[in-house]
């Protein structure tokens, strides 16, 4: 909601007064447009009791706080069996001002501060994180083995390519043709190599509040060395966390992008020419990091006031983060701008979209939900007739392609940039 | 607490992953929209939760539900079923009683175009019925309680009045055929679906005595009686061109108004006009939609904030007995007609035009037809329930409003319910005026302890009020303390009432906590 970082039980007014409507499982009611694709929570789709639910976290919270319940392993794995996608947030928040997903978060921090969690894989990530920089344990001297020879790589450019964990390690072919794209369009960028650390998202997201403050601002300080204002990123966990959290923590002014973002850019300044048809039907997944969670937090300083008994109304109004400004229409925008392409739409799309199950934590701990919840995904994509998948996350990309390969789905997967690169090809 | 041998009995129906006893789980069971209401009705702190559920148990069909109530009769367990679960009276209300959460069976069964109607199971909302029936170019009855709950619940187990009443009767009316697990274990299909030879779900009555007043009677037994599985529930054409495109991001979505939909917002200068505008609307029969909602409630219902709501003070205060009316027509000329026949009325009645004052939002209509604009109601406080409401005639329901206005005002004074001058009243006109439901929706503040026992003492004063000036059919009389003290005023209707849940379930294995409870055991 607010900038203010806060502890769980600074929450206990607004977990009060969740009304368990169940708001919180469903896509905004307005836009159900069927009983297929009505449902929008991960968790309680697979879970179904409402303790996996926003809603019921919510709850969770509250009896935890108020000592009616105590720590026990199922409260653990209730608590990290979500994805932290926020669309519960987006939903509850269309008509009321209660915040979900900043529960859930403080919860986790809580669970973490009282040495109760995270979940092993949790703690095995984030010590590989302390030691090697990295979630996945890989050497930090590997970071740029995706780079090909061919690339031209700026030394002192204000704009940083931050290549982003998964991708320098795990999904390289969206740095390369990422690189690429930035050579064809004469976009000058830098790259941190060895010193670029994980911006923390995995941490966050477990609730490692204070091991990653220390990444933050060592983290910030390095891009102030290098003289980097503007930071690229492929990685949509990267983003929101350098756009959205980031600043809760450490004040920054760098420019924070989105690889969509700098294209659809490019495309408007007549550098990046598209020219070779793709002739593809493809369908877009928003993912939730790019979209809905990477609103900016607000400064809010005002107070609740009560013009009329019982009638709470805050001065100015609280900002709340409901998911109209996250990045929808940058990917779109390029996609469309690509020749021979056609652009089908899922029903859950940009802040109401399904997340693809990786995200908080999921894909480490609880594998097997992640790639259901991937396969749902994947379900509804083919139900557009698009033979082909495009997202702008590395992280989507992993467990949409294990979900692809699982299910032997007839369904392709790009990266936007793979598909631009396509089109700019002689 | 439930034994480790009940317990396991149970798992074997569903499997350890639909089954829990951890009090994690259990607690989110015990948290409900106005249970602390409910606390201090039975004379406790006025807290968020209520009892606990011995266990939640997830059942995936009819014959696990079966299995799970043959369970429950050999342990002597008690079970409570819900559905979507919105509000206090999906709790359990007693030491072992056991949660069935209906929440896997969630299929719309049957849609059938020809004789409109569509089979559900429990767990289907409203706006999911209503997007793929939609398609066929048909309508359902929604919920009052909003888009997100569940109609087969509304159909068997509420009162479920609704904003398109005026077209789509209330939920009582749309029941057809019903598939019931009885607190025996049995199965007893109502109606053409009892039928031995091709069975079908087209009516609720079968060629014996009709069991859906046993079933539900005006507000139902919430699962008192037992589990509904599957209903059928009438459909009807939608009020204008079956579209639904909506664009933008939340919450600035633009909602694209179908062809031939249209909303007024009608003022009149007191109840006498008012009252005769509702009669004469009804008697042409045009409205999709017609009720009165106070004038606070317009105002919140066509906001999405409440900066927004506080914006339209001006407007608030010009507005007395505000009228919203909804028509929709499937031509361009059934529509010009209908216009004509408003605009005719407007001017026979009185009335003045505030349409164009209130600025109705394109999105305002989609919220209209999936029956959303209720829900504004918890922009204010953050919470509200009515204290009372009733289902009678057009006259009736006036009436009440009139009566009901200085007794809140009272406890407005006393500072427990919040300020809304003693107007919040929302009345909705049934099946073309012939019958018209009224409820006091009451908004208060769920986390201060001196506001909702405010707004429980406003409610007992609102009962006596039905009592002393024979209000129509109350709401929320439910559970023995309450049938016993309105009964003797009613026809001792509580000893009949008590005699059905004898004759379906004399050991009280179907919580009774919000019907009535049967004596034979005790």
């Amino acid at each position: 909601m607010t900038l203010e970082l806060k502890k769980l039980a600074d929450y206990k007014d607004i977990m009060e007064r969740c009304i368990r409507c169940s708001m919180c499982k469903w896509i905004p009611q307005v836009q159900i447009k069927s009983w297929k694709y009505a449902q929008v929570c991960p968790s309680i789709d697979e879970y179904n009791f409402h303790a996996y639910s926003g809603g019921g976290r919510m709850i969770i919270a509250l009896s935890l706080l108020t000592e009616r319940i105590g720590y026990s392993e199922e409260l653990l794995n209730i608590v990290y069996r979500c994805t932290a996608c926020g669309a519960c947030a987006v939903s509850c928040k269309y008509l009321n001002d209660l915040e979900p997903l900043e529960v859930i978060e403080a919860l986790r921090k809580k669970i973490v501060e009282d040495g109760e969690g995270p979940l092993p894989a949790h703690k095995k990530y984030m010590k590989l994180t302390e030691e090697v920089h990295n979630p996945y344990g890989e050497e930090p001297s590997k970071r740029l083995d995706w780079l090909p020879s061919d690339i031209k790589v700026s030394k002192n450019s204000k704009l940083a390519y931050f290549v982003g964990c998964t991708t320098s390690y795990r999904r390289k072919e969206i740095a390369i043709a990422t690189a690429r794209i930035f050579n064809k369009a004469g976009v000058e960028f830098q790259l941190l190599g060895e010193d670029e650390f994980c911006c923390g998202s995995p941490i966050l997201r477990a609730g490692g509040e204070a091991q990653v403050l220390d990444l933050i601002k060592r983290n910030i300080k390095a891009f102030k060395e290098r003289g980097i204002e503007t930071i690229v990123t492929s990685c949509a966990g990267c983003y929101s966390t350098l756009k959205a959290d980031y600043p809760r923590y450490v004040k920054h002014d760098f420019k924070i992008l989105h690889t969509s973002e700098l294209l659809e850019q490019l495309l408007k300044e007549g550098k990046l020419k598209l020219k070779k048809e793709v002739p593809l039907t493809v369908t877009y997944h928003d993912p939730c990091h790019l979209g809905r969670c990477s609103e900016p937090y607000k400064e809010w300083h005002g107070e609740i006031m009560e013009p009329i008994p019982l009638v709470r109304f805050p001065v100015p109004p609280l900002p709340l983060r409901q998911g109209t400004y996250g990045c929808y229409y940058p990917p779109r925008n390029v996609l469309k701008a690509i020749p021979g392409l056609k652009l089908v739409e899922m029903e859950r799309i940009k802040e109401y979209a399904y997340c693809c199950g990786a995200g908080g934590g999921v894909k480490a701990a609880f594998p097997d939900f992640a790639l259901k919840t991937a396969g749902r995904r994947l379900e509804e994509a083919i139900d557009t007739g698009a033979d082909t998948l495009v997202s702008c996350c590395p992280f989507c990309a992993t467990n949409l392609q294990d979900a692809i390969k699982a299910n032997n789905a007839p369904i392709k997967f790009y990266d936007l940039t793979e598909l631009v690169l396509k089109a700019m090809e002689d | 607490m439930i034994k480790d041998n009940e317990y396991e009995a149970l798992e074997k129906i569903v499997g350890s992953q639909n089954i829990s006893r951890e009090p994690v789980i259990l607690d989110t069971y015990a948290f409900q929209w106005c249970a602390e209401l409910l606390n201090v009705i039975n004379d406790k702190p006025p807290a968020r939760y209520y009892l606990r559920p011995a266990a939640v148990i997830l059942p995936s069909s009819t014959e696990e539900i079966q299995q799970i109530v043959r369970v429950c009769n050999k342990y002597g367990l008690k079970f409570k079923a819900f559905s979507t679960g919105l509000g206090p009276w999906n709790c359990v209300s007693t030491p072992r009683t056991i949660q069935i959460d209906l929440r896997r069976m969630n299929k719309i069964v049957k849609i059938d175009t020809k004789n409109q109607y569509a089979v559900v199971e429990p767990y289907v909302s409203g706006a999911q019925l209503q997007a793929e029936v939609m398609k066929f170019g048909l309508n359902c009855h929604m919920p009052g309680a909003g888009p997100q709950v569940s109609p087969l619940a509304s159909a068997t187990s509420m009162a479920g009045p609704g904003f398109t009443s005026a077209s789509t009767g209330f939920a009582g009316r749309n029941v057809l055929g019903v598939e019931w697990v009885l607190p025996s274990g049995d199965l007893l299909q109502l109606g053409a679906l009892g039928q031995k030879n091709d069975p079908d779900w087209f009516t609720g009555d079968g060629p014996g005595p009709s069991l859906r007043g046993i079933m539900r009677g005006f507000v139902g037994a919430k699962s008192g009686l037992g589990i509904f599985t599957k209903v059928a529930v009438k459909l009807y054409p939608f009020p204008s061109k079956p579209e639904w495109k909506i664009s933008g991001e939340s919450p600035n979505y633009k909602f694209e108004i179908p062809n031939y939909l249209k909303f007024y917002i009608i003022n009149y200068k007191d109840w006498d006009a008012l009252t005769n505008a509702l009669r004469r609307f009804e008697e042409e029969e045009i409205s999709f939609m017609c009720y009165y909602a106070s004038r606070g409630a317009i105002c919140a219902s066509f906001a999405n904030s409440r900066e927004e709501m506080f914006s339209y003070y001006s407007i608030h205060t010009r507005l007395k007995r505000p009228l919203t009316l909804m028509i929709g027509a499937q031509t361009e000329r059934e529509f010009e007609y209908k216009k004509k026949i408003v605009e005719g009325l407007i001017q026979e009645t009185g009335g003045k035009d505030y349409t164009k004052k209130i600025k109705i939002r394109d999105v305002s209509y989609a919220e209209a037809l999936r029956c959303l604009l209720g829900f504004h109601g918890f922009l204010i406080t953050g919470c509200f329930q009515s204290t009372h409401g009733g289902m009678d005639t057009i006259e009736m329901a006036i009436r009440m409003a009139k009566l009901n206005a200085p007794i809140k005002r009272k406890f407005i004074e006393k500072g427990g319910i919040a300020d809304d001058q003693g107007e919040g009243v929302w009345l909705a006109t049934y099946e073309r005026g012939h019958m018209a439901h009224c409820e006091m929706p009451t908004m208060y503040d769920a986390t201060k302890p001196e506001s909702v026992v405010g707004w429980v003492e406003y409610a007992h004063a609102c009962d006596e009020l039905d009592l002393k000036e024979h209000l129509g059919i109350p709401f929320f009389i439910e559970g023995d303390k309450q049938h016993e003290w309105y009964g003797p005023h009613c026809m001792n209707y509580h000893i009949w009432l008590r005699k059905i849940k004898e004759a379906f379930d004399p050991q009280n294995i179907a919580d009774p906590g919000f019907y009535i409870t049967s004596k034979k055991t005790s």
